[in-house]
């Protein structure tokens, strides 16, 4: 059997805040594969975002390893960037300037431009249903309007891993539906998707494989089919999420 | 450069969209230079032009009463009130005009006063005649003093009540050496009754010529303009820092800086494309503030700003002053987390360095410590910088100085922010 290529391995990777005796996330290990979609779910302040967060190298690691494509960001941190996408769960765009001025900027600082540039922005808002509102400023668009921008913004560079935090959150059902379908489309071209998300239904359907986390630890991981049929009382991921994370209500 | 250019270009996009905000940025600075300059104008101009309204009562009825109301009059310093409603002032009612803001200031004569200072000339005369046994002159030497009373308003500054009394003593002393030379040459005739009897002519001796200094050939006229328009846009120029230190945190929160930061290319990158569209809108407010006081402020009865032959100094100090606030600006949204944050601390410390750097108060009258303390202003800097070109008619050399120092704290505030920055990343 052909092993799988690994595109992100994260080893012993424990990170304290200043001023916190807490970890935020505690010695945790993971690989995740070349064409996965791989869902980090996990009660508000599991750790999600502090991962996702050293993953995309906007701060380090207390101790332990992170090897992105088999760089780390200690020696290679603009490629790194320049071969990932973030989709931020905010909607991280300028609500002043239309949708072709934004995704032209993102695109630059990406290091597109000219015709190639052009034809991307073209070719994605045609893939998400904006081409018609591509003159549009962002402050003038629905929510799922801007949820897709927001997408586009982190795919405009075709990159090789994508971070997703909560895509679809706040968004009507035929939104939902548009941008996990064409996520899926761009993980079916060869794209790493690394996603959170609340909505334990849509991960179950979304993820090839998922990690639940809290208190900064793995608590278990694996495909949404095998972990549910690994015990009788499992009906679906969320039971598995409730049962492991506990019913307790948690703050950030 | 692209992501440079590209940064520069969406700054430029963001500033533009927002009229409202465009509007404050180009028509406050307008706005508070011209108020202030005719503000300042009136402490500018001599007591003179000002005329100021004063009470005078005069109980005296004689020479000393009728040489102050003359010499009040005269001077053209200030609108003389004697009578309200047909009817003479009294004390009572000068004090209470004067006590409740109507008048700043009152004069009362008192009643013979004048009778007072001739007994007092005599004396003195008969105090040195008296070994002469000159006849007719009585023996009197007693003095006697006589009070000119002035009420003034408690809000009256310093240096108006200051120039009212020189003036008055100005009357009063002329008064006195003419009385004094009128009984002295009287006496005198009695002395020598065969002498043609002395007129008494004032003269001034000594003149004084006024000449303001100058590096240049052409001598520039000090006045509130040429004061007020370099310190207050000085002032204006460093509000840049508010909306620069606004947009740095919008930014961070509203997500683009957490999606800028995982994207190829630096945080200076960033920085520097907001940096040189923020400059550029300072070194734009500028050559407007200079044009307000070329063109509007005579049309509102102000003295014409003179620019003066060093075009390329005053460029210099523009662009350092300009760079000084902006990276001013860079630290202050750096560091700062909040709108309030900023907003507070950026308008108090940018009063704060106006004050140390002399725009209201020149910075040599301040306490020596303050004095100390004013050195490291970066307005302080700025407005000798522009004061030397306005004022002092210094080149490009003259300010080198001054724009060394303000290139330097663009720098030092600049690294201020990156270090944050990367002190933020192992947090």
């Amino acid at each position: 059997m052909q092993e799988k290529e690994q595109i992100i391995e994260i080893k012993y990777l424990t990170k304290f805040y200043k001023g916190s005796n807490v970890p935020a996330i505690d010695n945790i290990s993971l690989n995740i594969n070349k064409g996965e979609i791989y869902g980090l779910l996990g009660p508000n302040g599991a750790g999600k975002t502090t991962t996702i967060s050293i993953l995309c190298g906007l701060f380090g690691p207390t101790s332990g390893s992170v090897f992105i494509d088999g760089m780390e960001y200690q020696n290679s941190a603009d490629k790194i960037k320049s071969i990932i996408g973030v989709v931020p769960q905010e909607i991280a765009l300028y609500p002043s300037l239309t949708a072709k001025e934004n995704l032209t900027f993102f695109g630059h600082m990406y290091g597109l431009k000219g015709k190639e540039l052009k034809n991307r922005i073209k070719e994605c808002l045609e893939l998400f249903g904006l081409e018609k509102n591509a003159n549009r400023r962002i402050k003038t668009f629905s929510g799922g309007m801007k949820r897709r921008i927001n997408i586009i913004a982190g795919i405009l560079h075709k990159p090789k891993i994508i971070y997703l935090d909560e895509p679809t959150v706040g968004v009507d059902v035929q939104s939902r539906n548009v941008i996990l379908e064409h996520l899926k489309k761009i993980n079916e071209e060869g794209t790493t998707i690394i996603y959170t998300s609340h909505y334990m239904e849509e991960a179950e359907n979304f993820c090839s494989r998922v990690a639940i986390i809290d208190k900064g630890n793995i608590l278990t991981e694996g495909k949404p089919k095998d972990l549910i049929n690994s015990k009788e009382e499992y009906s679906d991921l969320e039971s598995i999420f409730l049962h492991i994370t506990g019913r307790a209500l948690r703050d950030e | 450069m692209q992501r440079l250019f590209s940064s520069i270009y969406k700054e430029f996009l963001v500033l533009i969209r927002d009229r409202a905000g465009l509007a404050i940025l180009f028509i406050m600075p307008l706005v508070l230079i011209l108020i202030m300059t005719l503000i300042q104008d009136a402490s500018f101009r001599s007591v003179k032009e000002v005329n100021i309204s004063m009470i005078l009562v005069n109980n005296d009825n004689d020479s000393l009463g009728q040489a102050i109301t003359d010499g009040l009059y005269e001077s053209e310093f200030f609108q003389i009130v004697e009578k309200i409603d047909g009817k003479k002032i009294t004390e009572e009612q000068a004090k209470e005009l004067v006590a409740t803001g109507d008048y700043k200031i009152g004069i009362i004569i008192p009643e013979r006063a004048t009778d007072a200072i001739r007994g007092n000339v005599k004396a003195l005369i008969n105090k040195s005649f008296k070994t002469f046994k000159v006849p007719g002159v009585k023996k009197r030497t007693k003095k006697s003093t006589i009070d000119v009373t002035i009420y003034i308003d408690p809000a009256t500054s310093q240096s108006f009540k200051n120039s009212v009394m020189s003036s008055l003593k100005e009357f009063t002393s002329q008064l006195e050496i003419e009385m004094f030379f009128k009984n002295f040459s009287e006496a005198l005739a009695q002395l020598m009754p065969d002498q043609k009897p002395i007129k008494f002519e004032s003269f001034e001796t000594i003149k004084y010529k006024e000449v303001y200094a100058s590096t240049t050939q052409d001598e520039i006229m000090p006045n509130s303009v040429q004061h007020n328009v370099p310190a207050w846009t000085m002032f204006a120029m460093f509000f840049i820092v508010l909306p620069l230190a606004g947009n740095i945190i919008k930014e961070r929160d509203d997500g683009s800086a957490f999606r800028l930061k995982t994207m190829p290319g630096s945080f200076v990158t960033i920085m520097f494309s907001k940096i040189f569209v923020f400059l550029g809108v300072a070194f734009l407010q500028f050559i407007l503030m200079l044009l307000v006081g070329v063109y509007i402020m005579p049309l509102m009865g102000l003295p014409q700003l003179e620019i003066g032959p060093h075009k390329i100094a005053l460029g210099v100090m523009a662009i350092s002053s300009g760079l000084a606030a902006t990276g001013y600006g860079v630290a202050l949204g750096t560091i700062a987390t909040t709108h309030e944050q900023a907003a507070t601390f950026g308008a108090v410390s940018i009063i704060i360095f106006a004050a140390l750097g002399g725009i209201w108060v020149p910075v040599y009258v301040m306490p020596h410590t303050i004095r100390i303390i004013s050195q490291f202003s970066p307005l302080h800097w700025g407005l000798n910088g522009f004061y030397d070109i306005f004022l002092r008619g210094g080149d490009l050399m003259v300010v080198l100085a001054e724009t060394a120092k303000l290139l330097l704290f663009f720098v030092f505030m600049l690294l201020i922010a990156v270090v944050y920055n990367n002190y933020n990343k192992t947090k």
